[in-house]
């Protein structure tokens, strides 16, 4: 087993390297998928959407009661009014939508002119149409009462107002069947999301510095005319190679048995379980013919990056294939990643139904039938090579 | 070293702009389909039918006040295409109009307030007439329906707000400080210890700080070169919004690209190991402070601007994405001048203290 044993020097050698994309992932899986989850819903719940309201009219009432308006519509979000943190706020989304009310507005609004109110948020947003329609209806039954109504204090007025306006259409929240456990298993469609791009990343690379190794051309007659046999050292290459496959997969996967527990031992969390395993045979059978494609490490590095943030991207690992364009989707549908991912996304929807177990394994065998197209071709071009150059 | 500093930043830019595409316009306002149960009580509340006529767009055709896309069908059928996903919510009348939809969101709130709107709107108007029976002869209802817009948009900044530009800001940081490889393989072949040229170079006549600003000037002019053709790319291929501020857009990329080089040569000074280990510090730091401004996930930025400015102002990628955010967007100057004089000094403490550890320095044995 000398041949196995210098393959895992190499990786050792290699593993500072390959543990950064490891720490990345594990940062990405457990801080991304924490941050990106819906709560999961029982009672129709209204969006409200985080603005910033300032009032520079005083202890009006008006605006006090368009505060309590908008109150139980809107988020209120505490940003002090100076130029520079509110553009960053509205530019980053904290906030979506900043309402200031100038001085003098209350007077000027029951004089009955047409005072405005100054708005900011980005143009054409739907968040900006809906508090565009908030505030201009309140002020508006406000407007009403005050031109058909005579003798009525503002008190008066904005109680007639705010009684209208607490009139509430029923909702009804079509219930899903089946919902229960959608949380962890949408945490844990990201995790394994998140995890094509670390394990692209680490296979390809840590394949690809012990294939430049052995293929290097000194070491390779070297190792020809030891009384190895060739079937023996290829046998222990690729077992080196599944085995360090292997101990990557098993690394990552740890992380998620110790964040979703038994979860992971679920019929779900095992169909995670085993996408993930097609997956990584699938990369590895890549990683090998990258392996055997290039010719340093430096060549291996630039590649792994590419291949993993590029089909990442394209694959909806970071950015949810939904919202991907068709054309890009299409190029990514030839890549591995593609289906794997789309598989993560169908286990994480799944309501236990036999029809919908069949689309699941139907893009596992894609992602096996990639494992075995992309080692065949690499046999084919090993041969070629061996014959070219001897 | 061409790959990481050129190659590479221009493949990410091109899956970047791929993948957030239509992230671009997610926000903006589109129609919102819905369906609604074509019975007698619908049909009955004329009112409700003009008014739903009024903010729905035809297929094909819509007017800047349509709200919805709006689907007339039957009770089963209407279910069916929530299921589906065809419709956000769908309106029901059976004593009263009723709201069904599939999950909470934006866009059934809207639908939801619509509908609120509707029935506010009524009792406006039926505790108005109590009160005042004259007010239908003063043209109350057609003042119910004309309402007056009190809203003035005032633009916050110079440009769009538009956070998706900050990953292809820091994207070009990225690029200026994985410069830096330029900058180690100056100092490289500088010192005596670390490479034959070093030890070629020691020997001549020639003091240590015209070496190192001839050697740091070669690596800062191909750097720009190759700075300047991103974003050329990134401008007019990608079509990323820079704002139109050409001079300054300049000076931070010839900035950027002084303090990629310097950086480089820091580490490469600093760091007394192995040339492998000397390229391992130089990208898992440059890929840290990315992550810290934003490249991966731009409200990173924010929370750090926001929460712990200190952070943010020794982060010299940062620094960078900042600049070019402060050029599109803000109407003032300020942070862009702190901004930039913080990058100056990042540069003048570099060099010093790659002068201070080349100096002088001889060598028993090589």
């Amino acid at each position: 087993m000398q041949v196995y044993k210098a393959l895992f020097k190499v990786i050792k050698k290699n593993l500072p390297m390959l543990m950064i994309y490891v720490v990345v992932f594990l940062f990405f899986a457990i801080f991304l998928s924490n941050v990106n989850t819906n709560p999961l819903e029982e009672d129709f719940t209204e969006t409200k959407v985080n603005m910033v309201f300032i009032n520079n009219d005083g202890d009006s009432l008006l605006a006090a009661g368009l505060e309590g308006y908008l109150g139980q519509n809107a988020n209120f979000v505490f940003i002090p009014d100076e130029s520079k943190q509110l553009q960053d706020a509205l530019f980053f989304k904290e906030v979506e939508y900043i309402l200031k009310i100038p001085k003098g507005f209350t007077a000027s609004f029951l004089a009955g002119s047409e005072t405005e109110l100054t708005k900011a948020a980005a143009p054409g947003s739907t968040s900006e149409l809906y508090l565009n329609s908030l505030i201009n209806k309140y002020l508006n039954t406000v407007r009403i009462y005050l031109s058909y109504t005579a003798n009525l204090t503002i008190e008066e007025l904005l109680a007639r107002a705010e009684e209208d306006l607490a009139q509430k259409t029923t909702v009804r929240l079509e219930a899903l069947t089946g919902k229960t456990e959608t949380t962890k298993s949408e945490k844990c469609a990201y995790y394994y999301n998140y995890l094509a791009y670390s394990l692209i990343a680490t296979l390809t690379l840590g394949v690809g510095a012990v294939m430049v190794v052995f293929n290097n051309l000194d070491l390779k007659r070297r190792t020809l005319c030891s009384p190895v046999k060739l079937r023996d050292l290829n046998l222990q290459l690729i077992l080196g190679n599944l085995s360090y496959g292997l101990a990557a997969w098993l690394v990552m996967i740890l992380a998620s048995i110790i964040m979703y527990g038994s979860y992971m031992f679920s019929g779900k969390g095992l169909l995670f379980l085993l996408n993930s395993f097609i997956f990584t045979l699938a990369i590895l059978s890549l990683s090998f013919l990258i392996a055997n494609v290039i010719k340093s490490l430096n060549a291996a590095n630039a590649v792994a990056n590419v291949i993993a943030l590029g089909s990442s991207f394209i694959s909806g690992v970071f950015v949810p294939q939904a919202l991907l364009g068709k054309t890009v989707l299409t190029i990514a549908g030839f890549t591995p990643t593609y289906w794997y991912v789309k598989t993560n996304n169908l286990i994480a929807e799944l309501v236990y139904q036999p029809h919908d177990l069949k689309p699941i394994f139907g893009n596992m065998l894609i992602v096996i039938g990639f494992a075995i197209g992309i080692l065949l071709l690499t046999v084919v071009i090993t041969k070629q090579k061996r014959t070219s150059s001897g | 070293m061409i790959f990481w500093t050129f190659l590479f930043p221009i493949l990410l830019a091109t899956f970047f702009n791929l993948a957030f595409a239509n992230l671009f316009n997610a926000d903006s306002f589109s129609e919102i389909k819905i369906g609604i149960i074509d019975n007698e009580e619908f049909r009955e509340n004329t009112s409700f039918v003009t008014a739903i006529q009024a903010v729905s767009a035809e297929k094909g055709n819509t007017n800047e006040n349509s709200l919805f896309v709006v689907t007339y069908t039957s009770k089963a059928e209407a279910a069916k295409l929530l299921a589906e996903n065809k419709v956000e919510g769908y309106i029901h009348f059976d004593g009263g109009p009723e709201l069904v939809v599939k999950q909470s969101g934006l866009n059934q709130t809207i639908i939801k307030s619509f509908l609120d709107d509707y029935q506010q709107l009524s009792s406006t108007i039926t505790a108005i007439i109590k009160e005042n029976p004259a007010a239908l002869q003063q043209g109350l209802l057609a003042n119910v329906f004309e309402r007056v817009d009190y809203l003035q948009e005032t633009p916050m900044g110079r440009g769009q707000p538009d956070a998706m530009v900050i990953p292809f800001y820091a994207l070009i940081a990225m690029a200026c400080l994985y410069g830096g490889f330029f900058g180690l393989k100056e100092i490289v072949a500088l010192q005596a210890d670390l490479s034959p040229e070093g030890a070629r170079v020691n020997v001549a006549p020639i003091h240590k700080l015209r070496l190192f600003t001839a050697s740091m000037f070669a690596a800062i002019t191909v750097l720009l070169v190759e700075i300047l053709i991103l974003l050329a790319y990134l401008i007019f291929v990608l079509k990323i919004n820079f704002g139109n501020q050409f001079g300054f857009i300049m000076l931070t990329s010839i900035v950027g690209t002084v303090t990629g080089v310097t950086f480089g040569a820091f580490i490469a000074a600093v760091v007394k190991t192995g040339e492998g280990l000397k390229i391992g510090i130089i990208i898992s730091l440059t890929m840290t402070m990315c992550f810290l401004s934003g490249m991966m996930y731009d409200k990173i930025k924010y929370i750090i601007s926001s929460r712990v400015p200190l952070l943010g102002y020794l982060n010299p990628l940062n620094l960078i994405t900042d600049s070019f955010y402060a050029l599109y967007f803000y109407d003032s100057y300020g942070q862009y001048y702190l901004n930039i004089g913080l990058l100056c000094a990042f540069c003048i403490f570099f060099s010093s203290v790659v002068y201070l550890v080349l100096r002088r320095r001889t060598y028993a044995s090589l």
